[in-house]
């Protein structure tokens, strides 16, 4: 089934509470005396009015600054935010590489959260217990697989984390700016198998900071600022107008 | 909360958050379109029916939603036990002893008290404090449940309901081995054994649903009121002496029964000392009033997910 990705007109408002929950006294003092104090409440468009749609075949790259929406974007489209206006319509199964090894328990084995993180991720017992071996050889963590992942390494948590995210070919799959821990063996290793992903997934929204990695890897670019899209097209236009338009608007502004 | 502005752009800020306190159902609707969306998480994102889920539909799709992490939420209850009594000494042993040790301390002080025979006390003791302790410490602590989890929560997608829920069933697991092991020792001192145990597992469930519905409700409301959490402690501390669980029933007075039978955590604690300790098969009645209150709160607990569930990860 061919993949398909549309957003249209969504908006997102973050409401930064000074306490993000009131609170009894609080809720009591402004429902019943909503003019003695403010509502305490900062408010800024995480996202606004943003629409593109993709379909199967498109990498498309999304640069900014940072606080410019990309990564809220990426939770939007695996649905941690709920949209508040507008729709998303998905079609394919998303793999996100965002935030790898979230829900890593410490006290667990290597093995015991290959299947924990699996479950996380939407895939079934059965379906881990045919990738189980393919992890444990791609992070190359076989000696160390049954400890508690508290005595691992950083390095070795990353690469069990990559290895998870990065083993079944996405048909859509996020990335934000990941760049595989590791020694330089390992990092090679992954770039491989990241490129690998790129032309496997039907989609792919890429989310990142080496511009020149994005515009050889990309077919379609976005520039995002404040929360808005600010301009679309090829990635070499868009790399350019973002870095004349917007980064040098911000040193000027700077200095 | 906050797509009422884009109704009113005009409104000053006060007035919003009045606005937004008198009509919290109307601009929940507002959300409907999207409804669907979000609830049909990551990996089949619905796209047409933009029309709102009625609510039994809903509950059918949370739970459902749950077969896709049913591996992640057997871990996170399991580690959760473990977590527990992990690098104590006695273990797993805790779940029998710190009930075992509480119920020594309490039959010595009351059976003096009541100037009753500590032995058919204790066993009248416990069977009123084992429900009470599962049903009390797991809505408090299902109150943080959300709260809690809240880095987790905003770098997966999960459901709302996942924690929650986890933290009934770790409790649960703890109420069976301490209940179990509870009536063994009390078979070795001497308890009768009645066959009526048998129907404990149906008195298990009833309690258990209750636990999930008042869980889910306390977990949603701690994240907009935070002092709640402290609240329910205290009320929890204080009905541990508004339930016959140190004194039985028929010590109330005729004119207070009333006040007793409003009480719905009664109706539970009534039903183990019924199966355990008298040996006798509770009425329809009393069977049918904790069904009823556990259907009742798994329905209130549906209801506050589905009116929340959208808003809640922007107020953690």
């Amino acid at each position: 089934m061919p993949s398909r990705i549309e957003v249209n007109d969504v908006s997102l408002r973050f409401r930064i509470y000074r306490n993000p929950s009131p609170g009894l006294k609080e809720t009591f003092i402004r429902t019943f005396a909503p003019k003695s104090g403010d509502s305490g409440a900062i408010e800024f468009d995480a996202l606004k009015n943003v629409t593109f749609s993709l379909q199967g075949g498109d990498r498309l790259g999304i640069v900014g600054m940072n606080g410019a929406g990309k990564s809220t974007l990426l939770k939007m489209l695996v649905g941690i935010y709920p949209p508040q206006s507008g729709t998303i319509h998905v079609e394919g199964k998303i793999t996100p590489m965002i935030e790898l090894g979230t829900g890593f328990d410490h006290e667990l084995s290597g093995r015991e959260n290959i299947y924990l993180n699996g479950s996380l991720l939407g895939r079934s017992f059965k379906q881990m217990r045919g990738l189980e071996e393919a992890i444990i050889e791609f992070s190359e963590l076989k000696e160390m697989i049954d400890m508690p992942i508290k005595y691992y390494s950083s390095g070795m948590l990353g690469r069990l984390a990559f290895s998870i995210g990065a083993i079944v070919d996405p048909e859509i799959l996020l990335l934000d700016e990941i760049f595989a821990a590791g020694d330089a063996h390992f990092v090679q290793k992954a770039m491989g198998r990241l490129l690998e992903l790129f032309s496997n997934s039907q989609i792919v929204i890429f989310v990142s900071h080496d511009l020149e990695q994005l515009k050889s890897l990309c077919n379609k670019a976005i520039v995002m600022h404040k929360g808005k899209i600010v301009n679309q097209g090829n990635p070499e236009d868009m790399i350019d107008y973002y870095l004349e338009e917007i980064v040098a608007a911000q040193y000027a502004t700077a200095f | 909360m906050t797509f009422l502005e884009q109704d009113t752009p005009t409104a000053s800020p006060t007035n919003r958050v009045l606005a937004s306190q008198g009509n919290a159902e109307a601009e929940i609707g507002d959300f409907d379109g999207l409804a669907v969306l979000a609830k049909a998480g990551p990996h089949d994102v619905n796209p047409e029916p933009v029309r709102k889920p009625s609510f039994p539909v809903y509950v059918f799709r949370t739970v459902n939603e749950l077969r896709f992490i049913k591996f992640a939420f057997f871990s996170f209850v399991v580690n959760a036990l473990r977590r527990r009594y992990q690098r104590s000494v006695l273990g797993f042993a805790w779940s029998l002893l710190s009930p075992l040790l509480m119920m020594v301390v309490l039959t010595t002080v009351f059976s003096i008290l009541f100037k009753r025979d500590p032995k058919s006390y204790g066993i009248f003791l416990f069977t009123g404090m084992l429900p009470w302790q599962f049903i009390s410490e797991s809505i408090a602590s299902s109150c943080t449940a959300i709260t809690a989890a809240e880095g987790f929560m905003k770098k997966v997608y999960i459901p709302k309901i996942f924690f929650p829920l986890v933290n009934a069933s770790t409790e649960f697991i703890n109420f069976c081995l301490s209940l179990t092991s509870m009536i063994i020792l009390a078979l070795i001192v001497g308890m009768p054994l009645h066959w009526t145990v048998l129907l404990l597992p149906a008195a298990m469930v009833l309690t258990f649903a209750f636990v999930c519905g008042v869980s889910l409700a306390v977990s949603i409301l701690t994240v907009y009121f935070r002092d709640f959490q402290h609240l329910v402690r205290v009320i929890l501390t204080s009905f541990f002496y508004l339930i016959p669980i140190v004194y039985p029933l028929s010590m109330i007075p005729e004119k207070y029964q009333p006040i007793f039978a409003c009480n719905p955590f009664t109706y539970f604690v009534m039903l183990y000392r019924a199966l355990i300790y008298d040996g006798r098969v509770p009425s329809l009645y009393e069977w049918l009033m904790p069904a009823g209150i556990a259907f009742v709160s798994l329905i209130v607990g549906f209801y506050i997910l589905m009116k929340r569930e959208k808003d809640i990860i922007f107020r953690l």
